[in-house]
């Protein structure tokens, strides 16, 4: 680990950056500026492979640097998952220097905004965003709590130093103006006994799971009333400090602020032809939020209705729906190349409580709408319109939903997925969870929480055990609530099956989640043990762009439990078993292996679902893997699992190079070369 | 074989280049990149570059076909080839694609159309010039660049 230890004394020789650039020539002149720099560097042609890549190893990089413009994600898009996600720097690039472009690139959190071509001088100052955002985080830490010398020692804002070659003082005021939101926000009582030390803080890792998780809390206690201290505690995370909420609800309210704006109908400047230029979708949970601190422009909102559905179509009663922007949303969704400016990852009904929930408008009967965590989903590639709750095909929404799930850790997912196998063939499992997570179709009829009302789904609920189905036992405090409060009930309403209560030794979201499978998960499926840890996935196709392609209407299966996608509440999921063999929710034994099956681009990748270790992928394109893995086992899985088990196979070749290929030569698409430089130079090209 | 000679010649094809304005100053930062573990390292991307440039050249060729008028799917077809142009310092080039840009902008086919022959030209001619220089830098057994003094234009 020489490298290692030359980046331990030689700050910032070393520091590990992913370069995400469509442009081949691009990529190639910046690692080998790069490699002079010292930095490891890791290439990557594709947006979303890149972000697989980052949700594998959420320690693998400390900086990544993204071109606007790619064909499969938009930059900012991608932007927006990592710093919600990973909470990594992001650094944009693009030959377009105008500034409403660049300005852009702040508001959706850029550390920097560079102009290309890019010059070693500008490299050569990435690492002070690095160290830059490490202080910011520490200080959050310290924020409630008591101070250290330590951090009044240490250089208090250095937003205001940036080196930006594009930004003047633009970023700095911003991320000044966030330090002050941050400051309101939190609390002022200590939820760490210790004063946090300013040496390095364990990074929170924000992984789906955990993001969803803290979505629900949030839904739960209502947008404007979530705080910090609250939130926590719902979240009930063990490890999991006020301030890393507090920082991460930050971002969170940013992010919605932005959806709302976007939505709103502000153009999306760039939509390049073969690019979807997908903003991250809505979920419910955004629009409950937004709703409810009142962010949501009316029209802003029928129109992310209206993307959410597909179509405004009438199969949506959605309220107060605008004729015109109905029809806009129509048009951009049926564009072939899925060019929609917004994508919804969930179809949002409006319940009436005004909670958002991506149900059609049919089923306002549940009590509460679920909350389901709707994380932006980095929907690649969407073109398809999965039909969400209303029958819309909106390929995204399960896609979203999907991606969500499929994020989640193992422990909601092997729970669930525990529960279902056993009771059917196919991976059930999902449909619990994703049921909670995100409010079932209107197929699920009024009950939007599957889990809650299985009986009413077709051939989703029939799988569950007739055990599962039936008023939370969890008691929690909204029908749906937050998939954890789903995977109680699942496993404890589930008497038959041996419930894998992984939920609960798995819970933390953070950095270490244990990967071992859990032996429900084994009698699904014998042979995916290597998958359970990608169980969490289940249900959830992680492979947004190519499964949702293939799978048009089905695509909800996709994501189970999203139900977004079916129009029938059988959305694959829920619905009649025959429909969404994909997904494995539904399927057979059988199925479900093939849905697992490695072919899944994704499964290999990151996952390498029964493929190799998962060890070795992830070192394998790890530029950091100078041999070492961070959160080897677990990590991996995030947000794979499910692409790995509900993508049926076809999906999975689809899109995506095969794991194999990325790992060993990360060559992409575009026969790029994307080399994880572990030896910290490329050499020849 | 006269090295030097040959030196000479590839120094002087070089200057012009510059002069006449197909390079700029990104093309030095490319060669400046080269060293002893990447000694043809400038060819290398070049190369790279005319191969996927010449891919996105036919996907704006496709576009202009295919999606009349659509200049925003055309737009953005050839911001990629610029972005790619400004990687090399390929200069005239980029100049060209900007003004294909500005006729998308304001709607011109007839200047778009133009534009982008004119694109075509640009690219054809540069490569040609760029494969001479190579070729002549092969020859002249100067691959390992550091040994061929900064060209005019180039600030170190």
């Amino acid at each position: 680990m020489a490298a290692a230890e030359a980046r331990g004394r030689e700050f910032p020789v070393g520091m590990k950056v992913l370069v995400v650039d469509d442009d081949p020539t691009c990529l190639l002149v910046l690692k080998r500026m790069l490699l002079d720099c010292r930095y490891d560097v890791t290439t990557c042609p594709q947006a979303t492979r890149a972000l697989t890549m980052l949700r594998e190893n959420r320690r693998g990089f400390d900086v990544i640097i993204s071109d606007v413009h790619m064909p499969d994600m938009d930059g900012f898009r991608l932007l927006e998952l990592v710093g919600l996600e990973m909470d990594l720097p992001v650094i944009m690039m693009s030959a377009d220097s105008r500034t409403d472009i660049v300005m852009k690139g702040i508001k959706h959190g850029a550390c920097d905004y560079l102009i290309k071509p890019v010059r070693m001088e500008e490299l050569k100052n990435i690492w002070q965003h690095v160290v830059r955002k490490k202080i910011n985080e520490n200080k959050d830490h310290e924020h409630s709590g008591s101070l250290d010398d330590t951090d009044r020692n240490r250089p208090t804002n250095n937003d205001n130093e940036y080196a930006s070659s594009a930004n003047d003082g633009g970023d700095g005021s911003w991320k000044s103006q966030k330090k002050k939101r941050e400051k309101e926000d939190d609390e002022t009582d200590l939820e760490n006994g210790d004063p946090s030390s300013t040496s390095k803080k364990p990074r929170v890792v924000w992984s789906v799971e955990l993001h969803q998780q803290f979505v629900n809390a949030v839904n739960h206690l209502g947008i404007d009333k979530a705080v910090p201290k609250k939130i926590l505690e719902l979240m009930n995370v063990p490890g999991l400090t006020r301030e890393n909420v507090a920082s991460h609800l930050q971002k969170f309210r940013l992010y919605l602020k932005r959806i709302a704006q976007h939505h709103a109908g502000i153009p999306h400047p760039f939509v390049a032809p073969a690019s979807s230029a997908k903003v991250a979708p809505l979920g419910g949970l955004e629009f409950q939020a937004l709703a409810a601190s009142g962010q949501i422009p009316p029209e802003a909102l029928a129109a992310l209705q209206d993307e959410l559905l597909g179509r405004p179509t009438s199969s949506l009663a959605l309220p107060g729906r605008d004729q015109s922007s109905l029809r806009l949303a129509a048009i951009k969704g049926n564009k072939p190349q899925g060019e929609r400016e917004i994508a919804f990852g969930q179809p949002i009904y409006k319940c009436q409580n005004n909670t958002y929930g991506a149900f059609s408008q049919s089923s306002p009967a549940v009590g509460g709408l679920p909350s389901f965590a709707a994380w932006p989903n980095n929907k690649l590639d969407m073109t398809d319109s999965p039909s969400t709750l209303g029958n819309v095909g909106n390929s995204q929404n399960s896609n979203m939903l999907l991606h969500e799930l499929q994020q989640q850790p193992d422990t909601l997912l092997s729970g669930t997925l525990h529960n279902i196998d056993v009771n059917q063939p196919s991976g059930v499992v999902m449909p619990s969870q994703s049921l909670n997570a995100f409010p079932a179709s209107e197929g699920i009829s009024p009950n939007q929480n599957p889990l809650i009302i299985p009986s009413q789904s077709p051939s989703f609920l029939a799988s569950i055990p007739p055990s599962m189905k039936h008023e939370p036992l969890l008691g929690s405090p909204s029908p749906s609530t937050s998939l954890l409060g789903g995977l109680d009930m699942v496993n404890q309403a589930s008497t038959s099956q041996p419930l894998i209560s992984s939920h609960g030794a798995n819970l933390p979201g953070l950095m270490n989640r244990s990967s071992k499978p859990s032996p429900g998960i084994s009698n699904f499926q014998s042979g995916n043990i290597p998958y359970v840890v990608n169980q969490n996935a289940i249900g959830v196709s992680s492979r947004p762009p190519g499964v949702l392609k293939t799978e048009s209407t089905d695509s909800l299966s996709r994501s189970y439990g999203y139900i977004g996608g079916n129009t029938s509440v059988d959305s694959g999921l829920l619905s009649s078993q025959s429909k969404n063999p994909q997904y494995g929710l539904l399927q057979s034994q059988n199925d479900v292996s093939g849905s697992w099956s490695p072919s899944q681009d994704f499964d290999s990748f990151g996952n390498s679902l029964g493929q190799g270790h998962p060890d070795s992928t992830s070192s394998n394109f790890q530029s950091s893997a100078l041999g070492k893995l961070p959160d080897q086992g677990r990590g991996r899985n995030h947000g794979f699992v499910g692409k790995g088990t509900c993508i049926p196979s076809r999906f999975a070749v689809d899109e995506v190079e095969s794991p194999s290929n990325n790992l060993s030569h990360s060559i992409g698409n575009s026969g790029d070369i994307v080399n994880p430089d572990i030896f910290g130079f490329s050499g020849q090209m | 074989m006269d090295y030097s000679n040959l030196r000479r010649q590839a120094a002087s094809m070089k200057k012009s280049l510059f002069d006449q304005g197909y390079l700029d100053e990104q093309f030095c930062q490319v060669e400046d990149l080269q060293d002893e573990a990447s000694p043809n390292f400038a060819e290398e991307v070049v190369t790279l570059f005319f191969k996927d440039s010449a891919k996105l050249i036919s996907n704006v060729e496709q576009a202009l076909e295919k999606y009349p008028k659509d200049f925003n799917r055309w737009d953005a077809y050839m911001q990629q080839l610029k972005g790619s142009c400004s990687s090399i310092g390929a200069s005239r080039m980029k100049s060209e694609c900007m003004s294909f840009r500005d006729y998308c902008g304001q709607g011109n086919v007839e200047g778009c159309m133009r534009s982008f022959q004119k694109v075509k030209r640009e690219h054809g001619a540069l490569r040609q010039k760029l494969e001479a220089y190579f070729q002549l830098l092969r020859q002249a057994g100067q691959l390992v660049l550091l040994e061929l003094p900064p060209g005019p234009g180039c600030k170190n």
